[in-house]
């Protein structure tokens, strides 16, 4: 291949950016041009090198790594990838990071990765793989989406019990957006599932919440659904429903063998089916891989609606993809239509 | 599990690591000066953090262990959701020692034990925030559940990893798979505690780890809580195995980046060793060029004489390395010291980038270290006793390093109470060394040198802090085998000043030959002082010793020829020949030689077996003209020769 991908690797730590650099050029589709200690030199080198994707960590001197974010795109938008520490401060350093306009993270945890999971190594090759070649993905803006949604089938008319929202990479972004558009007197409970580690989930809910008119919390094993409120799934775990008498509520569970998302927008789209087999309205957007589309399959045969996000307004269009190219996509719309078409419908 | 020093990322974290708790060391101290410099905070912060990350990478678990919890108490620091006091500046420093403990033993290839139990619950207590606002609240809903099954709480580290990864040819469940799936969990729902594949004993050690930490501090209900167990993914012999042999993968496509490639110092040893026979060559070829009067040889041996010169800086460069790698441990031995004896005192520091040899850098610590603490110990007054003699309360250390030639210059200075020149007079004849006349016949600086004399303290009690007696002759000792010089200057009541000099490098030594009787000798530049013909008209014998007039001062002089050559004919006063004025711990001394060579540089040999340990004797040489010459030593010489009169 003629064009490899070529990053540029921020960290203070010489030893990080050896070893991320080695990750990196271990794959004949990728090179690293370049490497920068600080912040202030990331925005110099990104503007100088042009890079096609940057790694970027967050504790830095001379200028953090949230305040390079938004001055590259700001001077030379190009995408990000953060590296994120597990913690509930990491959580929300990435969360300004995407907010700023990075376009994923990533754990800085490189532990050996020899026992059948992917090593973050492996998993970061990959994305720098797919981000990087992804053209257009950061839009500044002036460049708002276009394209309008097509139908595909006369939405389902019935009545919904319950809106139900799946993504992944991109997601804590697609999600703030489509909520803050919502009013606060939103008929429906709303189901979130992103897939994010368990130490982030506390403070994205926090974060949805102080910048939305819905309420957002983190789901607790019990909670009662409530019109206007949002329930997150917490991370690292799986969220279903469940019947009590004629409510239903959340179960938090822990995750059973084999599942690879935790949470799973599978399972708990696959659970909302279970529960109200007419009376969802489910949304996937933007993702990579293809979790929810057994969900979809599960909704449509109930006879519930699913709505996916549009190819041009989407990080990655990968789970919404899966579900639109296996036919289960009722409407295929662009990011920003998404909260007005629920206020709509629901 | 044993640590592989041969790997090459170990060596990586090793050098940072180590360059970060230097300059933790430093910036720790600073902090109890200027406790809410929030950049400083900043720094500390990333400096534990730093460590941490890449301990975490070579799963060095008691690294990661106890820099993470540092890491936390410095970001309620830089919050400002604490502050910084003296207790917990101990609790910090002490943090720092075992830091550096732990570094030493990975340094030596030791998995390096957990720290101590007291310590971490020290620092988990400050990890509490001094002012509970509304976040120390929210925090619980992040809590793991205590009852959470070990396993299942600690894949969660690996949920970030799996979060979301692109799909690999799917490891995709049919959807009768999957419907069984959602029956399961809408049945019985008895998930818990389930390991995810990717967990193994791995994964379960680290997992009672963290379940221990839960338990261990349950009424602590923190963000470092619920925090740490994802982010204590630890040990496992396995897990670096993996790391190693990635990296053998890895080494097959080098880093296009990469601009520095690190050398065993051995070999550069090695390299210098080889250069320095070059040296060697090179003079003897010198030497015989004037012998053969052949123009192109003479031209040839000049270009080698060019060439030669420019290898030798070029290779002594690599070995250089900033004084500051000396430097960086004296503002926390300052602090503690200060603070242990109850004294205000600032450290001031110039020169810290001057560059030395690597071997020099580290054979100057202890002794460094040493007229450091005496400084603060014995320089320095209580603040009471500086307020009445109208100086500032705090005292000051400046130490300072600047290169002047070939030679590093080294000065430890301090604003103090100075030293008197009677009482070390007095003291000189009390110890026995010299009788009253003698020692008032010694200069001012004479007198301040006494300190370097084997058995001499002035302090009257034995303090734990520094002087048993040995320190200062020690220090001396040290420095000349570095073929360097130590002297010192006071001034009663204004503060003292110790002088260091010292050769840019050890391996190669700029010298003065000189021939007695038929053998060539070589002395150290470094302690040459001036050079002229002997003229016996401006000598006379007072008290025994011969001793001649130089600008209106008498200096003794000695015939180097009768202690070195012909030891029996004491007394067989030569008149001709030239006096070399040399410098011996700041005192003159005049020493007759028959004839001067000029000056080479030369390669020290140790000298065998037979001659080893004599004194007055640094080593030996290969001359250019192929003789072997011994090296003299000057200060030792003297102590051996001059008394015997």
């Amino acid at each position: 291949m003629n064009s490899r991908v070529r990053v540029l690797v921020v960290d203070d730590s010489a030893f990080f950016r050896r070893r991320i650099s080695d990750f990196l050029n271990q794959d004949p589709g990728i090179e690293v041009i370049g490497t920068a200690a600080d912040g202030l030199a990331a925005v110099k080198e990104a503007q100088r090198l042009k890079p096609d994707i940057i790694t970027m960590d967050v504790e830095m001197p001379v200028m953090d790594g949230i305040s390079a974010v938004k001055r590259i795109m700001l001077m030379a938008p190009t995408p990000i990838i953060m590296f994120s520490s597990l913690t509930r401060e990491g959580a929300r350093a990435t969360l300004d990071a995407l907010e700023a306009g990075a376009v994923d993270f990533l754990p800085k945890q490189f532990d050996g990765g020899s026992n059948g999971t992917d090593s973050v190594a492996q998993v970061l090759s990959r994305r720098v793989l797919l981000l990087g070649r992804k053209k257009g993905l950061c839009r500044n803006a002036q460049q708002p989406f276009l394209q309008h949604g097509r139908e595909r089938a006369s939405a389902s008319r019935g009545e919904y019990k319950l809106v139900a929202i799946g993504a992944s990479t991109g997601g804590p972004i697609a999600i703030q957006t489509l909520l803050s558009t919502l009013p606060g007197n939103f008929s429906l409970p709303i189901l979130l599932v992103v897939h994010m580690p368990a130490s982030f989930t506390p403070a994205y809910a926090e974060r949805l919440n102080s910048q939305c008119r819905i309420t957002v919390k983190e789901a607790a094993d019990g909670d009662e659904l409530h019109p206007g409120c949002a329930y997150l799934a917490p991370g690292g775990k799986q969220m279903i429903l469940d019947r009590r008498g004629s409510n239903a509520v959340i179960r938090i569970k822990e995750s059973a063998t084999g599942q690879t998302y935790k949470p799973s927008v599978d399972i708990s789209l696959g659970s909302a089916a279970r529960i109200y087999p007419e009376g969802v309205l489910a949304v996937v957007l933007t993702g990579m891989g293809s979790d929810g589309r057994q969900a979809a399959r599960l909704l449509k045969e109930g006879g519930s609606t699913v709505w996916s996000q549009d190819e041009a307004s989407c990080i990655v269009y990968g789970m919404p993809q899966a579900v639109e190219k296996a036919g289960l996509s009722d409407r295929v719309l662009p990011l920003e239509e998404i909260g007005p078409m629920l206020v709509r419908f629901g | 599990m044993t640590i592989d020093l041969n790997d090459e990322i170990l060596q990586d974290f090793l050098v940072e690591a180590g360059e970060i708790l230097e300059q933790l060391n430093q910036q720790l101290v600073e902090l109890e000066q200027q406790p809410d410099d929030y950049d400083l905070l900043n720094a500390v912060f990333r400096g534990f953090h730093t460590i941490k990350g890449g301990a975490g990478f070579l799963n060095i678990a008691a690294l990661v262990e106890i820099c993470h919890r540092a890491e936390d108490v410095f970001n309620l620091l830089r919050q400002g959701k604490r502050q910084v006091d003296a207790r917990l500046m101990d609790i910090v420093l002490r943090v720092l020692d075992v830091l550096n403990e732990m570094f030493q033993r990975v340094q030596s290839g030791d998995e390096p034990a957990p720290a101590d139990l007291e310590l971490l619950d020290a620092l988990q207590q400050l990890n509490e925030p001094v002012e509970q606002d509304s976040e120390g609240r929210d925090v619980v809903t992040a809590k793991v559940d205590p009852e959470t099954d070990g396993s299942a709480s600690a894949t969660e580290g690996l949920v970030g990893i799996e979060s979301n990864p692109i799909p690999q040819e799917d490891e995709e469940i049919t959807e009768a798979e999957f419907e069984a799936l959602l029956d399961e969990l809408h049945g019985s729902g008895k998930f818990g505690g389930v390991p995810v594949p990717g967990t193994d004993e791995n994964g379960s050690s680290s997992a009672a780890e963290a379940q221990g930490v839960v338990s261990q501090d349950e009424d602590s209900r923190q963000v470092a809580v619920s925090n740490r167990i994802p982010e204590q993914q630890v040990p496992s012999a396995g897990a670096v195995k993996g790391v190693a042999a990635k990296n053998e993968s890895g080494k097959k496509r080098s880093s296009t980046a990469e601009t520095t490639v690190r050398v065993d110092t051995a070999r550069l040893d090695d390299i210098m060793n080889m250069v320095g026979e070059l040296v060697l060559v090179r003079n003897r070829l010198a030497t015989l060029k004037a012998r053969l009067g052949d123009e192109e040889v003479a031209n040839a041996v000049a270009n080698l004489d060019v060439v030669t010169s420019d290898l030798q800086n070029s290779v002594m460069k690599t070995r250089m390395q900033p004084v500051k790698k000396v430097f960086g441990r004296f503002p926390r031995v300052v602090r503690d010291l200060a603070r242990s004896l109850g004294k205000e005192i600032d450290l001031e520091m110039f020169g810290e980038d001057t560059d030395l040899d690597k071997n020099l850098v580290e054979a100057l610590a202890d002794p460094m270290v040493h007229l450091v603490r005496n400084a603060v110990d014995h320089g320095i007054e209580q603040s009471d006793q500086r307020e009445r003699v109208g100086k500032s309360r705090r005292g000051k250390v400046i130490l300072s390093a600047a290169q002047e030639g070939d030679h590093i210059l080294l000065s430890i200075a301090d604003d103090g109470k100075g030293m008197d020149a009677d009482v070390l007079r007095r003291k000189a004849v009390e110890k026995g060394m010299m009788d009253e006349v003698l020692a008032a016949r010694l200069t001012e600086k004479e007198c301040y040198n006494l300190i370097f004399h084997p058995g001499f303290s002035t302090k009257t009690e034995v303090s734990d802090v520094s002087g048993r007696g040995v320190g200062m002759d020690v220090v001396k000792t040290r420095i000349a085998q570095m073929n360097g010089t130590v002297e010192i200057d006071s001034e009663s009541g204004k503060g003292s000043k110790i002088i260091i000099k010292l050769p840019l490098t050890l391996a190669i030594l700029p010298t003065l030959m000189v021939v007695l009787g038929e053998q060539p000798f070589a002395l150290p530049l470094a302690s040459v002082v001036e050079i002229f013909n002997l003229d016996l008209e401006r000598s006379n014998v007072v008290d025994g010793q011969l001793t001649l007039m130089v600008r209106e001062r008498a200096l003794p002089l000695f015939y180097l020829r009768s202690w070195l050559v012909h030891p029996d004919r004491q007394r067989d006063i030569e008149t001709t020949g030239h006096v070399v004025i040399v410098n011996a711990g700041g005192r003159q001394v005049g020493m007759v030689v028959d004839y001067l060579i000029g000056q080479e540089e030369v390669v020290i040999k140790p000298l065998g077996a037979l001659l080893q340990g004599l004194d007055g004797m640094a080593g030996a040489t290969i001359t250019g003209d192929g003789n072997i010459a011994l090296i003299l030593d000057v200060p030792g010489l003297i102590r051996k020769y001059a008394h015997r009169h």
